[in-house]
């Protein structure tokens, strides 16, 4: 028997918690039993045994090394598999894959991030990265979206603890499509709060994720703010299924985005085909 | 290229030789004169077959269904496979082993399974000398004889065999058979030359008509808004034949089962033709219309593949051609997107 690593084999996790974030999304905390560690804006793959496995970005600190942050949608077979696991089940994690947010490369620059629903995932763990190292940013701004204020992910962390770390440097503006009486912020659809930026833009970094369509708008709007389109950073959500770039499902024209991606500029993607879809 | 000589008897020694130090494979032609590949020992002799087998060999290498992994596990072996040869490969069969090489063994990750039985492998090239009316390699920058990426090259010529050294795996080969193989002379590598020459024209001709007018990049990169991709999909019955048979398609599914006290892990042949393929969770798709998904075969082959290795991932074997229940010739298809 040849001792040569397996990169298709999981590593064995533990659900150590499990928090509802909205009726349809949950976050569960996973103990992996091996060192697997990830930068910002890196999947992983979650296995639930014996029905298979589901790319996520983890949404914890990535300097958190023994507990990893999955925040989950219900929307397929594994996700609602994993949706009716408990604390203490176990699951598999394979990972990390592909390239995440180059943080190193931001440094002195002001950033924008613009998130819509269960993108707050990835982008929560780009957050906790960034505030850690607030000193290299000259600021966040953090733009962020959900259909009704029952879909707010992490609301408590957007509402009132983020924009009370340091206010000077960071500011949150977080929107719902659709208000319900107890709501007093804003109502309109993400891309209604992306304005009136204040930034220098040729020194600025965009970042987009979110659903399909709020991707698409966001990106448009950063664009015709003046971003350049090498300075926005894009979560392309593809089927992802190896991740190390040989199955071929998440392809997107020449990207095998498992390897290239999941995290790629603008300027690379736009003119491939259905990058939106 | 170091070159000898191999009388026909001293062939067979040698395979027998080979059958000693792991399992044999190759070409045959069946009854109907189809040129399969078998183990040596079920058909004892081998016919030089002067055509690639109607098989591809990714199969040796990429199975269509195997175990990757067993959890939960902290570790989960790799099988070491036995050495084994495969006399026959043509040069189209070379160029997909190369394809699949760049895939499987290079970036980040390598695939341990497809590594561990490369590195077992020995490939004995063959030249064509009747290639198939369905044959355009010479359109794809490959040649029909074994130019490169082989271990072994074989040529027929009178009394017995050309047999050029393509790699170090090869030489030890030769070199631990220094009895049978012989110097090749000037008139054995002269009658090697006209052999290449003359299934070299034969290809040239009959794909004349289908050459494009500049690099197949060149012609991709006008050619994705194409009226004529409409009309070639109209017989597309999305069956995957033309990928499941296609030497350098890679793509695969990762399935998972449970067994009695565990799960295990199985990688089995996909193909993008499929509707679900490449789409996500979430409902989105980004290839949901069966045109999109003609298109991206021809675009992966021809384009992407390109742009990330510099050679086309189609090696012009022709073998989507015959696989096709609706006709469908590839090399039509490029021709009418190119000239429109």
């Amino acid at each position: 028997m040849s001792v040569v690593k397996n990169v298709y084999r999981p590593i064995t996790a533990e659900i150590l918690d499990v928090v509802t974030e909205t009726p349809t999304i949950k976050t569960f905390t996973v103990g992996p039993k091996e060192d697997i560690g990830f930068k910002a804006g890196e999947f992983m793959e979650l296995t639930v045994p014996g029905l298979g496995e589901a790319p996520f970005t983890p949404s914890s600190s990535p300097s958190v090394k023994d507990k990893i942050d999955f925040t989950i949608m219900n929307v397929g077979k594994v996700t609602d598999a994993i949706h009716h696991m408990d604390k203490g089940a176990t699951v598999g994690v394979r990972g990390p894959f592909g390239a995440g947010y180059p943080l190193d490369a931001w440094k002195g620059k002001e950033i924008l991030i613009v998130g819509g629903g269960v993108g707050g995932a990835p982008l929560r763990a780009l957050f906790l990265a960034l505030v850690e190292r607030l000193d290299d940013f000259k600021r966040i701004l953090y733009c962020y979206g959900a259909k009704t204020p029952e879909d707010l992910v992490y609301k408590e962390l957007l509402m009132n603890k983020w924009p009370k770390l340091d206010p000077k440097k960071i500011e949150m503006r977080v929107t719902v499509d659709e208000g319900d009486s107890s709501w007093k912020g804003n109502v309109g659809v993400v891309t209604t709060v992306v304005k009136d930026l204040g930034m220098d833009l040729a020194n600025s970094i965009g970042v987009v994720c979110g659903p399909p369509v709020m991707m698409k708008f966001g990106t448009f709007s950063l664009v015709e703010l003046g971003f350049p389109h090498n300075a926005i950073y894009l979560s392309m959500e593809k089927n992802m299924s190896c991740g190390i770039g040989k199955c071929g499902h998440c392809m997107l024209g020449e990207f095998m985005v498992c390897q290239d991606g999941p995290v790629m500029t603008y300027d690379k993607v736009k003119d491939k085909p259905a990058i939106w879809e | 290229m170091e070159a000898h000589f191999l009388t026909d008897s001293d062939l067979v020694s040698f395979l027998n030789w080979l059958e000693k130090r792991g399992d044999v494979y190759v070409t045959a032609r069946d009854d109907d004169g189809n040129v399969g590949i078998k183990p040596y020992s079920e058909t004892g002799d081998f016919a030089y077959p002067g055509v690639r087998a109607f098989q591809p060999l990714k199969p040796f290498f990429f199975s269509a269904l195997e175990e990757v992994a067993e959890y939960p596990s902290t570790e989960s072996p790799i099988k070491e496979s036995k050495p084994f040869a495969i006399i026959g490969a043509a040069g189209c069969d070379l160029r997909a082993i190369e394809a699949l090489d760049k895939v499987f063994l290079e970036g980040d990750f390598k695939d341990p399974f497809y590594e561990e039985r490369r590195n077992k492998s020995l490939i004995i090239g063959i030249d064509c000398t009747e290639p198939l009316e369905t044959c355009f390699c010479v359109l794809v920058g490959v040649k029909p004889y074994a130019e490169k990426g082989f271990d072994l090259g074989l040529v027929k010529i009178e009394g017995g065999y050309v047999v050029e050294v393509g790699s170090e795996k090869g030489k030890v080969v030769v070199g631990e058979n220094k009895g049978l193989f012989k110097p090749a002379t000037e008139n054995h590598l002269s009658q090697r030359d006209g052999v290449r020459k003359k299934t070299t024209d034969m290809v040239e001709k009959q794909s004349k008509e289908f050459k494009p007018g500049g690099t197949w990049q060149s012609v991709m990169a006008k050619a994705y808004e194409d009226n004529a991709w409409s009309k070639n999909v109209e017989t597309c019955v999305e069956c995957g034949a033309c990928l499941f048979i296609c030497p350098t398609c890679q793509c695969f599914l990762l399935y998972d089962q449970k067994t009695k006290d565990k799960y295990k892990r199985l990688k089995m042949w996909d193909t993008c033709a499929y509707r679900s393929f490449a789409r996500v969770a979430g409902g989105a798709n980004p290839r949901d219309q069966l045109i999109e998904r003609f298109k991206h075969r021809y675009y992966h082959k021809f384009d992407y593949f390109f742009k990330n290795y510099e050679f086309e991932a189609c090696t012009g074997c022709g073998r989507c051609i015959v696989a096709c229940p609706g006709e469908i010739d590839m090399r039509k298809v490029l021709k009418e997107i190119c000239r429109s």
